[in-house]
């Protein structure tokens, strides 16, 4: 099985009280913040990392030096400066096999040129699934994976919970998590897919080859990049290429006008005598009940 | 690329350990403290992530990497829990990389891939009831017999020497005098758990800090260890130990960077947000001294550990007076630093919650453990005073 996986580096998420807005309004500015890996996206490598290993082989090699533990492809592609190559190298030393860097500066892109960008790839390398993040941690768009799929004809499946599937099977049965209970689905490959913090639950993903009782350990992430992961990226093939080597003209269908703060929250605090009170409250002057 | 991080494998390094260490370690850091327990489970996820043999030889299950690579890993993690950070570095500095330099291929088989893998749990006796900084002063003794040596004598201060409160950790390196021998000839055996007349002194209780890290007392009564576990010649041991003692002192005043920067971050945090006279204690003169003072102080600090890291080679000596001298430094500096950030949030400094307060007490180890501030004068000034021009 061969998975594309998209990562985007975005200013860290978690120190997102730090981002500003430009002083003329016209961007966001990040100045001083690490890049990081998309949270989102981190999730979906993961669980392609879980799709194509072995577990029960892990660590071991073969007579020709190949990890026994990968029984498919891991490609990760990142549209960006030169430097998101670094973003890149983060996903190589938690294991996938290699990476494609399509060089673009982060203004001239949107969620549109980003799915235009990642068809032209998916076209060329022909994987499986295109597993995406379902949004980016700094744009929050939550459109490209969807437009991706409608360029390329794909199936679609958003905000997966768990996948399972065989080995030599064409098709994956996901779930969803639905307001009302959970949506199974099956969907033939190829096919794209984003997913949600579930599918990093220990038993979220069942390939049929690493053992079925087999329990990941819990995390709010992906795994961790070991040391010898590290070293090993070091030697993974990564290729660099450009919109114009992939044959894409960008169609920007977003300008951004205007970026401003949210007004600082107003409130006042009132401590309630009784539970009664509370519910009475939130009923007559919150209107919330 | 930095001082800091000299190469983009540094840098991911720094990336791998500071996630791990925010996610996972932060989080059970003042439970162990506050029970005085070695996290385990948490100790072998080191072993996956390929930490615990950082330095040591990848044909044995380690990951191959330098001096510099040692400082990240241990200031990173004891930003987080300098407690957990000790009992990493005695299993990876003192038992990991002084078995792997110092020891035949035969002993690195038997005992550095599951020491790597973190299925036993290392460390190293050099202290005694009786000696300390007189280190040359201990008086546990080895004679041999046939095939094997006895060992007799106690050994204080181990760290991991004792993973619970009963149960001894697995494997440790043990300096010892051949008996008879002269004051300065040591010599260095691998001693496991198990071993006929090997035992548990006792575990160190109510420690100020390093909570989360075990010490304990071990006994040598008729210790029974097998030839094949002396490690280099009798009597040459004096050697390594300093070889390993300079890997020590750098791994150790680094985890006083990681204290200190941790300290600076949450004094610069704290005063920008807490109010006093209608004003962040940050537009205050007083309060800007503590923070500026800190930064700049960790900062030098952090530029003298990592630049006699990058120029240490882990198989040769020749660091001693500057890894005294990065440890002497910066081991007070950690404390100071601890200190002004308990100052500058007040009461709320002054009670775990806020993490300033336990980093302090972990902080005042660094100035006795691995050599005092004044074991390390007074190495310092001897190496001094034969030197006319500094280079
Ligand atoms: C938590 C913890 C973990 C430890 N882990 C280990 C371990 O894993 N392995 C190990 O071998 N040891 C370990 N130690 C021991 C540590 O290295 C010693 O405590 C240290 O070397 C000091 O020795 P001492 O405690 O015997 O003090 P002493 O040597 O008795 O010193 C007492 C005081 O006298 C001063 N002093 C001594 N001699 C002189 C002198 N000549 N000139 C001026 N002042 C002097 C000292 O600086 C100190 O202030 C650990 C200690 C602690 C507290």
């Amino acid at each position: 099985m061969k998975i594309l996986v998209p990562v985007k580096r975005v200013a860290d998420p978690d120190n997102a009280n730090k981002v500003k807005v430009s002083d003329d309004g016209t961007k966001v500015t990040s100045d001083g913040l690490e890049w990081k890996m998309n949270p989102f996206d981190e999730w979906s490598l993961e669980a392609a990392l879980r799709l194509t290993e072995d577990v029960s082989k892990k660590g071991m090699k073969g007579d020709d030096g190949k990890p026994l533990d990968r029984i498919g492809e891991v490609v990760l592609v990142s549209i960006g400066p030169k430097d998101a190559v670094q973003t890149i190298r983060q996903g190589l030393a938690m294991g996938a096999e290699r990476g494609i860097l399509v060089e673009a500066e982060d203004s001239s892109l949107d969620s549109h040129v980003v799915a235009q960008v990642l068809a032209a790839v998916a076209q060329k390398e022909n994987p499986d699934i295109v597993f995406l993040g379902k949004q980016s941690a700094d744009g929050d768009s939550n459109v490209a994976g969807t437009k991706l799929a409608e360029m390329l004809g794909w199936p679609l499946v958003n905000y997966a919970t768990s996948i399972r599937t065989e080995p030599g099977s064409d098709t994956l049965t996901v779930t969803r998590a639905l307001d009302g209970g959970v949506q199974t689905i099956e969907v033939k490959m190829p096919c794209v897919l984003t997913s949600t913090d579930r599918i990093l639950h220990p038993e979220s993903v069942k390939n049929g080859v690493t053992p079925e009782d087999h329990k990941y350990p819990e995390s709010e992430g992906g795994r961790y990049a070991s040391l010898k992961g590290i070293m090993a990226a070091k030697k993974k093939p990564l290729e660099e290429t450009t919109l114009e080597a992939l044959g894409v003209t960008p169609k920007r269908t977003e300008e951004y006008v205007k970026f401003a703060l949210p007004p600082a929250r107003e409130g006042k605090a009132t401590v309630v005598e009784s539970v009664d009170e509370l519910v009475e409250k939130l009923h007559s002057e919150a209107k919330v009940l | 690329m930095s001082l800091f991080e000299p190469t983009d494998e540094h840098r991911q390094l720094r990336e791998m350990v500071r996630a791990f260490a925010e996610r996972e370690v932060e989080p059970q850091a003042a439970a162990h403290d506050r029970s005085e327990s070695f996290n385990l489970d948490l100790f072998r996820q080191l072993g996956e992530l390929g930490l615990l043999g950082i330095t040591c030889g990848e044909q044995y299950g380690g990951s191959g990497m330098d001096a510099v690579a040692a400082c990240i890993a241990h200031e990173e993690l004891a930003a987080a829990d300098p407690g957990f950070t000790l009992a990493y570095l005695a299993h990876s500095m003192l038992f990991v990389n002084n078995l792997y330099q110092n020891g035949d291929e035969d002993q690195r088989q038997r005992y550095l891939p599951k020491a790597c893998r973190g299925e036993a749990i290392g460390g190293m006796c050099i202290s005694e009831p009786g000696a300390g900084t007189d280190v040359l002063g201990m008086t546990t003794t080895a004679r041999r017999e046939g095939d094997h040596y006895v060992l007799n004598g106690a050994k204080m201060w181990i760290t991991n020497g004792a993973i619970s409160d009963t149960e001894l950790g697995d494997v440790f390196l043990v300096y010892a005098r051949m008996e008879g021998a002269a004051r300065n000839e040591l010599s260095m055996f691998i001693v496991e758990k198990g071993f006929e007349g090997f035992k548990l002194g006792q575990k160190i209780e109510d420690k100020l800090g390093m909570r989360a890290s075990p010490t304990a007392e071990l006994v040598f009564a008729d210790c029974v260890v097998p030839a094949a576990n002396r490690v280099g010649e009798e009597g040459s041991a004096t050697l390594h130990m300093m070889r390993n003692l300079e890997i020590e002192r750098l791994t150790l005043a680094s985890m006083s960077l990681g204290i200190a920067r941790r300290c600076v971050e949450i004094m610069n945090d704290y005063a920008r947000e807490r109010r006093s006279f209608g004003q962040p204690l940050n537009r205050y003169g007083q309060i800007q001294r503590h923070i500026a003072e800190s930064y700049a102080q960790y900062m030098a600090g952090r530029a003298y550990a990592y630049a006699v890291a990058g120029r240490m080679k882990l198989d040769a000596p020749g660091q001693r007076l500057d890894t005294d001298g990065v440890k002497l430094f910066c081991s007070t500096m950690g404390k100071e630093v601890a200190d002004r950030a308990i100052q500058v949030l007040g009461g709320y400094g002054y009670v775990g919650e806020y993490r300033v307060e336990r980093l302090w007490r972990d902080a005042k180890l660094l100035e006795i453990g691995g050599g005092t501030v004044e074991a390390h004068q007074k190495n310092m000034t001897r190496d001094l005073s034969r030197l006319d021009r500094l280079r």
